[in-house]
């Protein structure tokens, strides 16, 4: 036999066992196919079946779109007002789904709307089938869903949810709004706070991430309570300015000239020229003093062009800004801010106990404290403190921040308070139309006032003498063409005045003892973010 | 030997302190001194005998000179112990770098929970040497870090407010109140 013989023989005997090799394949897969068309008639036998064993698929499923096709007479009570006295009471209420876990023949589910929650339950029974449990566990986290529900007592209290002596027996779920299954972040994450659950390799949420995803961010607890605070603050400043005679002011933001110098202006382009995005109102609560408006405040957004990126430097933030005329001292005007900033403190600590206790969770700090009437301390005594403290600094040099922060420490030491007033600034360090003291003209009847040893509020008498206010921006090397129109409005009257500006997401920040100002603005402008 | 310096005009921290120690202990005549080396150490030449190296060798010999033994641990104990943080100043407190500076204050200020002094209850050169060793770090502390080694600064006030030690240093500002009592700021 050849070689090529002995070849030709095997590779016809390959070819018969591939062929059978083939055929036997073929007969597997056939078999297989019939088995698997069997199997899928039989679910789909039984999912029918199932279907109409289940007599509770009116009580659940995805509803409609609500696109206004009824005015249902439908009463939804909010998820705080769950109490023991509606205890076996049928109700109805719309909320989030937080949590769900499901387990046989039960699935509970943690409601949220806001900062509130509460326990459900969708147990199989005569109110729930099979089918309506696992449709339950299946809502994706973060939907909108309507439930009927009765409400329980519960023997424990529930402790990981606000509602913690009821729970929800729920019997209808609908799904109003699907969110979409993967989150970019989990809420749980979000509130935890920092080092706890490390052991456990926990995640908790960096800064920008949160910040990345707002809208999922503001819903938690922690955010839900700090800018209902926040709105707060504000309402309490109109109410207590409102209550002491003042009139509140809009004021344009795109103005003609930068009002201190032009290095941290925006620019914007306007026709066929440019202007500025307001840093203050400044000139414009000066000008309505010199229009007989006597008190005037103003809250809107203010503009900062610097390239500072720090935990508490916004480039838009929102201004509280006071300006008011005084009799015969500028501390009048002192004492009407510190008095309407005690009255918020005041405000928040009665009537916002839930909020700040919700952020004090994952982020504690010390109560707030304040004195009646506000601390007054000068300058030269502040510079005085910090000598003593080993700080070496000259009279009239401004307070780094360092210092700053140190000198509330020594004074919160030594006071027990964290909020005063620190008076007499050196003339050197604060703009040109700024009061010079009397007494001592190296000096200034200006002041800071200071939140947890941070500045919140600057302020100062203004001069509104038109001779002294061209002399003290000559001064200061300003061009006189810029400013004509500013020192024209003293020219036909204009009383003794003066007054602050307050950046309101930094009094949240600091009221909170919250380390990062952008936690406490909604949607943060910085150096670095412009979204969302 | 590289150069001769007299105090007051000596840069070299060694010899600073010597001098400083000889007004300390009442010796009439300053002594002059050298350095050798690229570590500048110290060197005192000696009339009679050999030069004597080293900043604690010279330490030792000016307490012998001023007739001050107990200020070298007046018990077999306390002599130990007096060696034990002599060797420490010039083995981890000298030329130690940023991290391994925290590390000495963390255990200094375990150490001194419960002492006055280093050797226990009374002041000795351990004292003396340690302050001047540890003066630079002092001062740069911030208040909140001069607070968290608050052992170390308390023995450190009491010794540069002790009786004719400080010299040629800066006072430190020591702050007796605890001003940082939250753990959050």
């Amino acid at each position: 036999m050849t070689k090529e013989g002995v070849q030709g023989a095997t590779e016809e005997e390959e070819q018969q066992a591939q062929s059978k090799k083939a055929l036997k394949k073929q007969q597997k897969e056939a078999e297989k196919a019939a088995k698997k068309a069997e199997k899928q008639a039989k679910l789909a036998t039984e999912q029918q079946s199932a279907d109409e064993d289940d007599f509770a698929k009116d009580r659940y499923g995805v509803s409609a779109m609500v696109q206004s096709q009824h005015k249902l007479d439908r009463v939804l009570v909010r998820v705080q007002d769950l109490s023991p006295e509606k205890a076996d009471q049928l109700i109805w209420l719309r909320a989030r789904i937080h949590t769900s876990r499901a387990k046989g023949k039960q699935c509970f589910l943690v409601l949220r709307q806001q900062q509130f929650n509460v326990q459900a339950l969708v147990a199989v029974g005569d109110r729930a089938s099979k089918q309506m449990v696992k449709f339950a566990a299946n809502i994706t986290k973060e939907s909108i869903v309507d439930v009927e529900a009765v409400v329980r007592k519960v023997e424990q209290k529930i402790e990981s949810c606000s509602q913690q002596d009821v729970e929800l027996h729920i019997e209808r779920i609908f799904v109003i709004s699907q969110a979409e299954p993967r989150l970019p972040l989990q809420l749980e994450d979000a509130v935890r706070p920092d080092g706890e659950g490390e052991e456990e390799g926990r995640a908790t949420v960096n800064q920008d991430t949160r910040l990345d995803n707002r809208v999922i961010d503001l819903r938690t607890t922690t955010s839900q309570a700090v800018f209902r605070l926040q709105s707060g603050v504000c309402q309490l400043f109109r109410d207590t300015l409102t209550n002491k005679g003042f009139v509140e002011i809009q004021t344009p933001k795109i103005i003609s000239a930068a009002s201190e110098g032009g290095a941290n202006v925006f620019t914007v382009s306007y026709f066929k020229t440019s202007a500025y995005l307001a840093q203050s109102p400044q000139l414009y609560k000066q000008m309505c003093i010199c229009a007989d408006f006597d008190k005037v405040f103003c809250v809107g957004p203010v503009f900062r062009a610097e390239d500072s990126n720090t935990h508490r430097h916004l480039t838009e933030f929102v201004g509280l800004d006071i300006e008011m005329a005084f009799n015969y001292h500028y501390h009048e005007v002192i004492e009407s801010i510190t008095d309407t900033m005690v009255q918020i403190f005041k405000g928040l600590r009665d009537n916002f106990q839930t909020e700040i206790q919700t952020v004090n969770k994952q982020f504690p700090s010390e109560p707030f404290k304040f004195l009646e009437p506000t601390l007054r301390l000068e300058y030269t005594e502040g510079v005085a403190m910090l000598r003593e403290a080993g700080v070496e600094m000259g009279d009239e040099d401004d307070l780094s921040t360092p210092n700053e922060k140190l000198l509330g420490r020594l004074v919160k030491e030594k006071y027990d308070t964290d909020f005063y007033v620190l008076d007499k600034y050196p003339l050197a360090v604060r703009p040109f139309y700024t009061m010079p003291d009397p007494n001592n003209p190296k000096y200034s009847n200006s002041y800071d006032m200071f939140m947890r040893g941070e500045e919140i509020l600057s302020g100062a008498q203004r001069v509104h003498d038109p001779e002294l206010l061209t002399q003290r921006a000559l001064h200061h090397q300003i061009d006189l063409e810029k400013i004509k129109s500013y020192i024209d409005s003293f020219r036909f009257g204009a009383p003794p005045h003066g007054g602050g500006g307050i950046g309101l997401e930094r009094v949240c920040m600091l009221y909170l003892g919250l380390h990062n100002v952008r936690q406490t603005s909604m949607f943060p402008r910085d150096p670095k973010r412009l979204t969302p | 030997v590289d150069e001769w310096l007299s105090p007051p005009s000596a840069t070299n921290m060694a010899l600073r302190e010597l001098a400083s120690l000889e007004k300390y202990l009442g010796l009439r005549k300053p002594n002059k001194y050298s350095t050798q080396g690229d570590k500048k150490t110290p060197v005192l030449q000696n009339n009679a005998a050999p030069p004597l190296v080293g900043l604690l060798t010279i330490a030792c010999h000016l307490l012998k000179e001023a007739k001050r033994p107990e200020l070298l641990g007046d018990s077999a104990e306390s002599r130990a112990v007096v060696q034990q943080w002599l060797e420490y100043r010039v083995t981890k407190v000298d030329n130690c770098s940023k991290e391994d500076v925290k590390t000495v204050l963390k255990d200094l200020n375990l150490y001194l929970q419960d002492r006055v002094f280093l050797a226990g209850n009374s002041f000795t050169l351990a004292d003396v040497l340690m302050y001047y060793g540890l003066h630079p770090v002092i001062v740069d502390l911030t208040i909140q870090e001069k607070e968290q080694f608050v052992n170390v600064s308390r023995w450190f006030d009491h010794i540069q407010h002790y009786p004719g030690v400080r010299h040629h240093l800066p006072p430190v500002a020591v702050l007796r109140n605890r001003i940082y009592t939250s753990r959050h700021h």
